[in-house]
């Protein structure tokens, strides 16, 4: 009798509690689009929060093209800043020791100062790492033109072994177990979940911001600055058929958004370069034209960062390059080269150093 | 019965002399087989999927890239390695004055298959009667930062410092040994305005079916008559004797249209 009654009153609380839940409908978001979309909710409140990331506005510089951005990965301010703390958190590689910005110091226009970089397994490279400057206008990336966008750029060195040499499923893993991130991708994102390709928008987003224009050379001209005799003396060469520079290294960019081989070095190559990438034999010994802003900064030079100085790239250029069968047809006379004068290569350099942009390593 | 057949003679009659109107000509859409009388209504269907291919020829044989095999009339022997140049205002005329604009800049890179076709999805019927194109850009287009988001950036800019603007054209190779490359760069030198009209006559139109068109450049004829140029491993682009023969031989016999 008595262990009935306890069982009668256990099924009234039961049965009150079943009714609170049906008397009282959950009132909440009923959208499922919504950031707060509540499914167990069937009253909408009108508390729905709809995802709506600031956008981050690129201004197209004078004498750039648009920057050709992914449409399924459109510039945020959340999403700037998401790429940019990534970029900076060593948590991208294996044993958390090494981030993007350790290769790509910003000092050094985001290059790395050494010929070639080190890996967290202590193993180096083979290129020098390129310098991050305006890289949202290169067509591709990479000194062979391997990776097409930044975002599929920002895949490799990641899981590459001789850089951070991590796997992406434990990025990831790392990436979801930090409730920080995991606010910050639902900010930028909208997502519940990290996976790596949003790891690498994020990043992409940083890397195109990453614009510099305010050069003193880019000031003379908008008619702030004038240049010295000695640096226009040196203008002067740079877009002359002497010099010939300007035919790889033109336009406000600097840079032509091509490969070519500058006739470093006989054949057989050492490194094909971009026909490695396109498999055609007349790709061999070409390497993507990196832009000349910031040169003063993004030392050593060329691909393999042979050259430590930009005089010893203008001796190089001054000498005349070597034969192969797939110099550029503008090294116009190999062995030769272009016969500046001391003076002459003086003035170029201190041209070139009118496109640094003392801001852009500093800020 | 005298008085049917009569009626029925002069029915039929009546019928065979009416003189129907419309449009007789058997390829428009509203064809009318009936019709006696050319009323000036023909519709006809639009001309549609006309491409113009850009070739080019070296001694009237197809170019072959990269071999020292060529030999100019100053006796220089060279290869060709770069052919990039710019053909604007592309544009189609008939008999009473309408003109057809298919293309204001088209960008052919001989690197570049897709650069050496243009191809023109629709036009409306007209008896299209000639062709016409400018090499390079005009003064009015030969302006720095006017094509920033064309193929041809950045590749294609001209110095502002020589005047700024754009290459009408890249043609580069090696001169008798392969350590001595030549540069056959043109453009719009110093603020004078090096490009060139040239004017072909053709045949499109609705009933003859003709769609392709050949742009024709012979490499040889930029290098002589009427006046022979020389290979030189020092740039043209300052060089207004340079750009001044390259455009009359231009004008000459460089360019031909065939269909």
């Amino acid at each position: 009798m008595k262990s009935s009654s306890y069982t009668l009153l256990g099924m009234l609380l039961l049965l009150a509690l079943a009714c609170k839940k049906d008397l009282a409908p959950l009132s909440g978001c009923t959208d499922d689009i919504a950031t707060n979309y509540n499914p167990n909710a069937i009253i909408d409140n009108g508390s729905c929060n709809y995802f709506s990331p600031t956008p981050f506005i690129i201004q197209t510089p004078t004498g750039f093209p648009n920057m050709n951005i992914p449409s399924n990965n459109p510039m945020t301010v959340e999403g700037v800043a998401l790429g940019e703390r990534l970029f900076k958190d060593p948590i991208l590689s294996a044993d958390n020791t090494q981030a993007c910005i350790n290769c790509h110091q910003q000092v050094s226009s985001f290059s790395d100062p050494n010929q070639f970089s080190t890996g967290i397994d202590n193993i180096q490279g083979f290129r020098n790492a390129s310098a991050l400057i305006n890289i949202g206008w290169n067509n591709s990336l990479n000194w062979d033109g391997s990776a097409a966008t930044l975002e599929k750029q920002a895949f490799e060195p990641v899981v590459n072994p001789i850089e951070m040499h991590d796997t992406w499923p434990n990025v990831e893993n790392k990436l979801n177990a930090n409730a920080e991130y995991i606010q910050l991708f639902k900010e930028a994102f909208n997502i519940d979940y990290i996976d790596s390709t949003h790891v690498v928008m994020a990043i992409a987003q940083f890397e195109r911001t990453l614009i510099s224009v305010n050069s003193k050379f880019d000031k003379y001209l908008r008619g702030e600055e004038l240049l010295t005799p000695s640096e226009f003396s040196g203008y002067a060469i740079f877009n002359s058929e002497k010099g010939d520079c300007f035919h790889c290294h033109g336009t406000q960019m600097f840079m032509d958004n091509s490969f070519h081989n500058n006739g470093l070095d006989i054949e057989p190559f050492l490194d094909l370069g971009l026909g490695k990438v396109t498999g055609n034999a007349s790709d061999n010994g070409k390497f993507k034209t990196p832009t000349l802003r910031n040169i003063e900064f993004s030392a050593p030079y060329m691909h393999d960062g042979r050259f430590s100085s930009i005089e010893e790239v203008i001796e190089h250029y001054n000498s005349g390059g070597n034969y192969s069968s797939t110099v550029d047809p503008l090294m116009k006379k190999l062995g030769i080269g272009l016969q500046l004068t001391n003076q002459e290569k003086q003035d170029l350099i201190a041209f070139l150093k009118t496109l640094s942009d003392d801001n852009f390593i500093s800020k | 019965m005298n008085k049917y057949l009569s009626i029925l003679i002069i029915t039929l009659l009546f019928f065979s002399c009416k003189k129907e109107e419309g449009c007789m000509d058997p390829s428009a859409l509203n064809y009318n087989s009936e019709a006696t009388i050319n009323n000036g209504s023909c519709n006809y269907a639009p001309i549609t999927n006309l491409y113009i291919h850009f070739t080019q020829t070296v001694n009237a044989s197809p170019l072959i890239l990269d071999s020292m095999i060529y030999t100019n009339q100053a006796n220089d022997n060279y290869s060709v390695q770069t052919v990039r140049y710019l053909i604007s205002d592309i544009t189609l005329h008939t008999d009473n004055g309408t003109n057809t604009l298919l293309d204001e800049v088209h960008f052919i890179d001989i690197s570049v298959d897709s650069t050496l076709t243009l191809n023109i999805p629709e036009i409306v019927n007209e008896n299209y009667t000639s062709i016409s194109f400018t090499m390079g850009l005009n003064s009015s287009k030969n302006v720095t930062n006017l094509f920033l988001n064309e193929n041809f950036f950045p590749s294609f800019s001209w110095p502002e410092l020589l005047g700024g603007g754009y290459h009408y054209m890249q043609l580069e190779g090696d001169f008798n040994t392969v350590f001595n490359g030549y540069a056959t760069h043109t453009g719009g030198t110093n603020g004078i305005d090096f490009s060139f009209n040239k004017t072909f006559p053709l045949e499109i139109n609705t009933t003859n079916n003709i769609r392709d068109i050949y742009i024709n450049m012979e490499i040889t004829n930029w290098y002589h008559s009427p006046e022979i140029l020389n290979f030189t491993t020092d740039g043209i682009m300052g060089d207004l004797n340079s750009q001044t023969i390259l455009q009359a031989n231009g004008i000459e016999d460089v360019f031909s249209v065939y269909y």
